[in-house]
């Protein structure tokens, strides 16, 4: 049996007389990439900033590494890496000065060109964020929120606005951070996504959950209630022949 | 180094590095308090002595008259500033009119005539003046007076028993101009420490960039002490600038202690600063803290001190604005720069300080938010 890292029971959100989050149960273990799906409005990102301290826990408890969330926020921000769904960072700054800017705020000194190397930013070392592209600024932001080595990496729709490489480049990155043993928990709309990056998912719909497994076993159960796709399934799909035209290498 | 302050001080180094590129910023530090100076400075600044502008309308055809008109206009002539293009009652009323002279001098046709009777010549001057220029005609009638007396020594001899002379004392007094500096050093820490930070935060807010420091351990104290430092030294930094100008252009003489005035001078500016972090830490947006800010702003712009010194104010006004943040700050700054006061004399001024900055501190940590 796997080591639990993160525990959540019964997590309740509400706002007015409504739950957005509704009681959600689930567990995460050492070393796994947990994904969190579902249509907007679901709770998905309310479930995460609840885990993440930023929003006070209505009902329920989440503990990290056996650390109540909400009776210890800052031990759990000094333990978890956040990148939040359009990550911001100060104008006229060096990509340098702000990985030590961020590792000051968790009281560290680092290098912070080996970090930029291990996301191939080496070369943009002495560059303003507002020059990178949008696939760039992705990488430096998951580099920016592991300069502390976390032990659980939250990611709210990292790939939202991507272009395909830049797409596929992150998830590369995402299973590196996973190989490290930290924990990845990401929301994602991305059908796709979650099938090549999550090792289980949980579906949520109105501030519940409403299935919770392997990606493969979510299909087999569909299949075995007798779904079948209308058309015939195409071996390979329009985004297949971009990347096959295009290349999976970064562009930028 | 401590871990926590560690946080800080980096914080402090990266974002003073980060104004030094930023030209707005850096014109709104450096360049836009001495524009101030250089206007206030340049009303404040010309010969502290009163000078009248007047118009001299000669009627008289005498060789005295034109002597009279000619030494008046002689830039020696410091009291009376003669404008020369007004040679009719018409133009010199129109002017009178729109307060470009303070009055016009008539020489009637018989003035400077010698009479039949006497050996000298003699007349009657007219000052003529509109409503509102009273004080300076008789000031005016009153030079004419002293300029007639001596010429009229020269030429009647007679015994004057009642003289007067001035003396001018040794002691330095203060001019309209430290009264002016001093207020605009109020001004310029009020710009840097409330309208500075009522506008970056709600736009870090609005990029994220407060949002994404909260998921670290960061703590407010932490991120509000580095602000402090930051603001402190860019502060100080601008305000040697106005300094340098003011004591080269404008001949300021600071007599006090350098580092006692810094050290006062930092403190006023985190003073200051505490109600610009709690405007701007509380604002969502630029449109929630505008308002406020203003209300804030612009009573203690015009009533600490800072475009009018307070000595002009009514005595029940200068009672209340006593205790505004500002006033002090613009009252000590001259008590050590201009008079040579040491910290130990501004016990009144440091306790009202130090009460504002823990009242605006208190709130500043209160309504602090990340998003």
């Amino acid at each position: 049996m796997a080591e639990i890292i993160l525990k959540v029971q019964n997590l309740v959100k509400t706002y007015g007389d409504r739950n957005v989050v509704d009681g959600i149960s689930f567990e995460v273990q050492k070393g796994e990439v947990f994904g969190i799906l579902g249509p907007n409005g679901a709770g998905k990102t309310t479930t995460l900033e609840m885990i993440e301290t930023l929003r006070p826990i209505d009902g329920g408890t989440a503990t990290i590494a056996g650390i109540n969330v909400a009776e210890k926020p800052y031990e759990i921000r000094s333990i978890i890496g956040v990148q939040p769904q359009s990550p911001g960072f100060q104008d006229k700054t060096k990509l340098t000065e702000l990985i030590t800017l961020f590792a000051a705020a968790y009281g560290e000194k680092v290098d912070p060109k080996k970090f930029l190397d291990d996301v191939n930013l080496g070369d943009k070392a002495d560059s303003y964020v507002e020059n990178l592209s949008g696939g760039q600024k992705q990488r430096f932001s998951i580099v920016a929120a592991l300069v502390h080595s976390p032990k659980v990496f939250f990611l709210d729709e990292p790939t939202t606005g991507l272009d395909p490489q830049a797409r596929r480049n992150l998830w590369k990155l995402i299973e590196e951070v996973r190989d490290r043993g930290i924990s990845v928990i990401l929301t994602t709309h991305y059908m796709d996504e979650a099938e090549v990056l999550c090792d289980r998912i949980a579906i949520m719909d109105n501030g519940k959950i409403i299935a919770l497994d392997t990606p493969k076993k979510l299909i087999k159960d569909l299949l075995a209630r007798g779904f079948s796709k209308d058309q015939h399934v195409e071996q390979a799909n329009l985004e297949d022949v971009f990347i096959d035209m295009t290349g999976k290498g970064l562009h930028a | 180094m401590n871990r926590k302050f560690f946080t800080v001080w980096v914080f402090f180094i990266v974002n003073l590095r980060r104004l030094f590129r930023d030209r707005l910023a850096l014109f709104f530090t450096f360049l836009f308090p001495l524009i101030f100076l250089f206007v206030f400075g340049s009303l404040n600044s010309g010969s502290k002595s009163v000078s009248l502008s007047v118009a001299i309308i000669n009627e008289s055809h005498s060789k005295f008259a034109a002597q009279f008109v000619k030494q008046s206009e002689s830039s020696s002539q410091k009291l009376l500033k003669v404008d020369k293009d007004v040679k009719t009652f018409k133009d010199a009323n129109e002017k009178m009119g729109r307060g470009e002279l303070d009055a016009t001098i008539e020489l009637p046709p018989s003035f400077g005539e010698v009479n039949n009777a006497s050996i000298y010549p003699s007349g009657q001057a007219i000052v003529h003046y509109t409503q509102n220029n009273e004080q300076a005609a008789q000031t005016l009638v009153s030079v004419l007076q002293a300029q007639f007396q001596s010429i009229n020594t020269k030429l009647v001899k007679s015994d004057t028993p009642f003289t007067v002379i001035s003396k001018q004392n040794n002691e330095r007094s203060l001019s309209a101009f430290d009264y002016t500096f001093t207020g605009l050093l109020g001004f310029s820490i009020l710009g840097a420490g409330i309208f500075g930070p009522m506008n970056v935060f709600p736009e870090l807010k609005k990029m994220g960039i407060l949002r994404r420091l909260h998921t670290t351990p960061l703590r407010v104290w932490q991120y509000f002490l580095a602000n402090m430092f930051g603001n402190a030294v860019t502060g100080l930094m601008s305000i040697a600038v106005m300094f340098v100008v003011a004591m080269t252009v404008f001949h300021l003489k600071v007599v006090g202690n350098y580092f006692e005035l810094a050290l006062f001078l930092a403190f006023g500016i985190i003073v200051i600063l505490g109600i610009g972090l709690a405007l701007g830490g509380w604002a969502k947006n630029e449109r929630q803290a505008a308002p406020l800010g203003n209300i804030i702003v612009f009573p203690m712009m015009f009533l600490s001190g800072t475009f009018f010194p307070r000595f002009l104010m009514p005595h029940w006004l200068q009672g209340i604005t006593t205790f505004m943040p500002l006033t002090p700050i613009i009252d000590g700054a001259r008590l050590i720069a201009t008079e040579g006061k040491s910290l130990l004399d501004l016990g009144p001024q440091l306790g009202v300080m130090a009460v504002w900055l823990v009242i605006v501190y208190a709130i500043a940590f209160r309504v602090f938010r990340w998003e």
